[in-house]
């Protein structure tokens, strides 16, 4: 009877295509502000507005905005028009109460660029308001029907694009600068698995040697070794990985080797039992007596032998390496500019999640975190269990 | 009198069933030995853990075992422990770890007159070293370690708590079957002393055919979970009646008259 | 028994040695000028002198480790660059809320796991044993900081029957009962969380142990001896299970003591985790260097009370004797 393949295999593979495919096919940058800051989840329903955009071109003058909240956060315009006709036009604002305000104004030529924020001093100013108030409220004094018009010639190409930010965003809503939770967490996953797997490979490959040259040397260097491996272990890793990462920099490869540096015992331990027993079976024994060399036995038969172990260990290691990839990323000793799920912890916590009850900040990638590690949890028991097949059927010992 | 009859136990393991028990009767009077002889794998400890229900959980048992009108298959949990070490103690085959290690000899021993007597604290240790030095183990031994004992010694530590509660039969499931030549037979005589001082009954569970020959006042043949033979060992050696017996008599250099 | 002694003594010695060797060589590998890694150049010119003298800069390496170990052995650590104050004076009110925070979870995790694996090792399959191999699994791939942080979320802002941040109430609290339930409150969902996510594993690891305890021949002879269930099960089998259960707390140990330091961030606690993670962010070496030290320390010290007492709990050790492996 043939087995499906475990669920982890098509989740690893599912993990490498939103890693390899999904940055790229996000619309734009994910560190743009798409809406408010702390803006929850467009489905999480509450009584916040939805993100509103339009456009003036040459077919329609008019930007109609049927407004049912309070005032929004901003507003932005952002465009180019062109005239054929060298004649003044001007944007102007007419609120639901009837008040008309000029936006901006142009004394006619062939192309008008537009750039407004309404928080600007010089948009504020060219409202008539003191620099501290808010533009958006007074373009929004009350819920109705706003307007923005053109008036002057028809512009005969380009266009002007109105957004407004909404108090709710996208699929997991915005962080505390307003960014799009679902593009980082996207972009997330990279760091994630690329810091976890280099870093247990490095580890691994530490330990391969460390192991095979323990348990193949034996006598005083193999005591030594495993003394330093018993040392290492008995001692918390996270505070000693925080000092190296003060000293030699919070970048992603430094961390990578940092990683590495401090995570081979394990594997070492096993490989070494593992070369140890392989060195006293008469196989080997055989071998030697046919006059085969030390290398050539490391390198022909003891290496094949560790391979489904130590990639069952590098499969097991990747979710502490991931583990503490996060745990450092969340301490904030990871460069800000790489965005990563611990990054992400990090800055919910920092910055203020709480008092927001920013739960969409939280979940996301303490949840993303555990899945990967799940994976590679029990990839690693199916390669154990594929090199060992009496590891099959259940924990009962 | 613990008189069993017709008694089959089956373990059920995930994959299969082994039937190690088929259709066994014997009786085990008081005052006499009894053994038990066959080979490996005979089902011989299945049906001795059988009659005190210290089979996994699951294990299918029928048929009856008798002890004084009551019983014993289908006796409830709480009976069942007041009949263990009270009516019948256990001596076990493994010799090597029958005492738990983290204990001394002479709390397990006083523990088993505390709890199952109610004796006081103080009297219990008393009589654990009373019941330590009938096997000849001197009163030093009470405050050592199972570790600290050699093979002998443990299983007379073990005997000395089989008596304690003056139990009416013994069951002895190869007692001797981890130890040397010497020190067995020294743990026999400890055993069949036990048993002719205070008329207990024992049910002697062995490999050595020549022990069970010398020492049984009735003796049984087990062979693929069934008994085979059954009568005194004067019976079996003259006139052994299965072939599996006279197998057995052979390859102990016992000479029999083949046949009736 | 001695020989045991002398092992152990020596073995947490040398780790000493290394952790403060570690910390020795670590902040003298760093780029740049040594003196200026260790003395702040914002420090006064008499604060320089004396920082010099405490690290012993003027001397030869040899001779600087030496007076660096006696420094250290002696909480001697020199002054913080932040605070300008010396670095063993802030540190010293941070210890015990470490220690509350490590001891408590310790004892708490170990005890419920011990419970729920020997609950689970008696019934295989049942209702315990699903929960213990559930939130053992868990606690292999969750974050701790992401469940805290979820903890926090609910039981401190939607619920908000916690504190969200700090070891105490500012204001403190009037009276010593009030200030001792304040402290308790604030301790409570840190050393909870640092519970709900040790004992998993360590019920496993118990009901693995238990599992092979119960198959033992001495365990069916304490049953033939009629002894109620309950002796012996804990009696017997969980006695006899305890040395290798109390080495559990020697593995389990470096795993607690970095989850500490995220717990106390977590949380921000006043402890040493915080504060080692506060030097480490201004560049505090002395500072940094100190909190490391006393978590190594900490460390050191929990795994000789461990060592003691699996000694106290196998007489193999304790008498001597044959000694297997
Ligand atoms: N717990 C168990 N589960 C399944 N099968 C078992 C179990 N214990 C024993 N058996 C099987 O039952 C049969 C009888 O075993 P038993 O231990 O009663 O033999 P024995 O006569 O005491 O042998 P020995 O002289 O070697 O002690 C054997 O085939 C054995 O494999
Ligand atoms: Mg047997």
């Amino acid at each position: 009877m043939r087995k499906p393949p475990r669920w982890s295999f098509m989740a690893f593979l599912l993990i490498l295509a939103v890693a390899a495919a999904g940055p790229p096919m996000l619309p734009g940058d994910p560190g743009r502000t798409m809406a408010k800051p702390f803006a929850p989840p467009a489905w999480s329903g509450g009584d916040a507005p939805p993100p509103f955009s339009g456009a003036i071109t040459p077919a329609s003058r008019e930007i109609t905005i049927d407004w049912k909240w309070d005032a929004p956060e901003n507003l932005t315009l952002k465009g180019q028009l062109a005239f054929d006709e060298d004649s003044p036009v001007r944007l102007v604002w007419t609120t639901a109460e009837g008040g008309s305000f000029t936006l901006a104004s142009f004394r006619g030529g062939s192309l008008w660029e537009v750039d407004l924020d309404a928080r600007d001093m010089a948009f504020k100013t060219g409202l008539g308001i003191p620099p501290f108030a808010s533009a958006t409220s007074l373009l929004f004094p009350g819920r109705g029907v706003q307007t923005l018009s053109l008036e002057g010639p028809a512009p005969s190409g380009g266009s002007l694009d109105l957004a407004l930010p909404g108090g709710r965003w996208g699929l997991l809503g915005t962080d505390q600068r307003g960014r799009d939770v679902l593009s980082l967490f996207i972009v997330g996953v990279r760091v994630s698995l690329l810091v976890g797997i280099s870093a247990t490979l490095l580890a691994s490959l530490l330990g391969l040697s460390i192991g095979l040259t323990s348990g193949y040397l034996g006598g005083a260097a193999d005591a030594l070794i495993m003394r330093a491996v018993d040392v290492l272990l008995s001692i918390p890793v996270l505070p000693i990985l925080m000092v190296f990462v003060g000293i030699w920099g919070k970048g992603l490869w430094q961390l990578v080797m940092i990683l590495g540096l401090f995570s081979w015992m394990g594997t070492a331990r096993t490989v070494r039992s593992l070369a140890l027993s392989l060195r006293e079976s008469c196989y080997v024994e055989n071998l030697r007596s046919l006059g085969a060399g030390p290398w050539y036995i490391l390198y022909r038969h003891l290496l094949p032998e560790a391979m489904p172990v130590v990639l069952a260990a590098v499969s097991l290691g990747v979710p502490g390496a991931i583990l503490a990839e996060a745990g450092l990323s969340f301490l904030g000793l990871s460069d800000p500019r790489v965005i990563s799920w611990g990054r992400m912890l990090h800055e919910a916590h920092g910055f203020g999640a709480f008092t927001a009850g920013a739960w969409w900040l939280i979940i996301p990638p303490g949840l993303g975190i555990s899945l990967i590690c799940l994976v590679f949890l029990d990839m690693g028991r199916a390669i154990e269990e594929m090199a060992d097949p009496r590891l099959k059927g259940g924990g009962g010992r | 009198m613990i008189a069993i009859r017709d008694l089959s136990v089956t373990y059920r393991t995930a994959a299969r069933s082994v039937p190690a028990v088929r259709g066994v009767s014997l009786e085990v009077p008081r005052g006499k030995v009894t053994a038990v002889v066959g080979e490996s794998g005979g089902g011989k400890s299945t049906l001795v853990y059988g009659i005190l229900r210290l089979l996994p959980p699951g294990t299918e048992m029928s048929g009856s075992i008798d002890y004084d009108g009551m019983e014993l298959t289908r006796a409830s949990e709480e009976r069942m422990r007041e009949f263990r070490w009270k009516k019948a103690a256990l001596v076990t085959q493994g010799a090597m770890n029958s005492l738990t290690p983290v204990l001394t000899v002479g709390y397990q021993v006083a523990e088993v007159l505390r709890v199952r007597l109610g004796m006081p604290g103080g009297e219990a240790r008393e009589r654990a070293l009373e019941l330590l030095a009938m096997t000849n183990l001197p009163p030093g031994y009470a405050g050592k370690y199972p570790h600290e004992l050699s093979g002998g010694e443990k299983q007379r530590a073990v005997i000395s708590m089989a008596v304690a509660c003056s139990p009416e039969f013994l069951i002895a499931d190869e007692p001797t079957s981890a130890l040397d030549v010497i020190t067995q037979a020294e743990v026999i005589a400890t055993l069949v002393r036990m048993v002719r001082e205070k008329g207990m009954g024992l049910l002697l569970v062995t490999h050595d055919l020549p022990l069970a020959l010398s020492i049984s006042d009735e003796m049984a043949v087990m062979h693929e979970g069934r008994l085979v033979e059954k009568g005194t060992p004067e019976r079996i050696t003259a006139f052994p009646s299965h072939a599996h017996t006279r197998t057995l008599l052979s390859a102990f250099g016992v000479t029999a008259r083949s046949g009736q | 028994m001695r020989s045991y002694w002398t092992k152990r003594v020596l073995g947490a010695a040398a780790v000493l040695l290394l952790v403060i060797a570690a910390n020795f060589f670590l902040f003298r590998i760093m780029p740049g000028d040594v003196v200026s890694t260790i003395v702040d150049p914002r420090f006064s010119p008499e604060a320089k002198e004396r920082m010099r003298e405490v690290f012993g800069l003027d001397l030869p390496l040899g001779r600087q480790f030496a007076v660096y170990v006696r420094r250290m052995l002696t909480f001697d650590f020199g002054i913080s660059f932040l605070s300008q104050r010396p670095v063993w004076d802030e540190l010293k009110s941070r210890v015990p809320n470490t220690v509350a925070l490590l001891g408590s979870a310790l004892v708490l995790s170990s005890a419920l796991g011990t419970w729920l694996g020997v609950k689970a090792a008696r019934k295989r399959g049942g209702f315990t044993e699903k929960v213990v191999l559930l939130s053992g699994s868990v606690s292999f791939s969750f974050p701790s900081f992401f469940v805290q942080l979820v903890l926090l979320l609910l039981l401190a802002y939607t619920f908000p029957l916690f504190p969200l941040r700090g070891s105490v109430s500012i204001p403190l609290p009037q009276t010593g009962t009030a200030r001792a339930l304040d402290y308790l409150w604030h301790l409570l969902l840190p050393a909870g969380s640092l519970v709900l996510l040790g004992f998993g594993s360590w019920a496993i690891y118990v009901r693995n142990l238990m599992v092979k305890t119960l198959g033992e021949d001495f365990i069916l002879m304490a049953r033939a001896k009629g002894l109620p269930e309950g002796r012996v099960l804990w009696n017997h089998a969980f006695r006899s299970a305890l040395p290798p259960v109390l080495t559990l707390f020697l593995l389990a140990l470096p795993g607690i003591v970095s989850g500490a330091v995220l717990t106390e961030t977590v949380f921000s606690l006043h402890g040493v985790g915080k504060y080692l993670l506060d030097s480490i962010m201004g560049h505090d070496y002395p500072a940094a260097g100190a909190a490391f030290y006393i978590l190594g320390l900490l460390t050191i010290a929990s795994n000789l009370a461990a060592d003691a007492a699996y000694a106290l709990a196998d007489p193999r050790i304790r008498v001597g004797g044959r000694v297997q492996s």
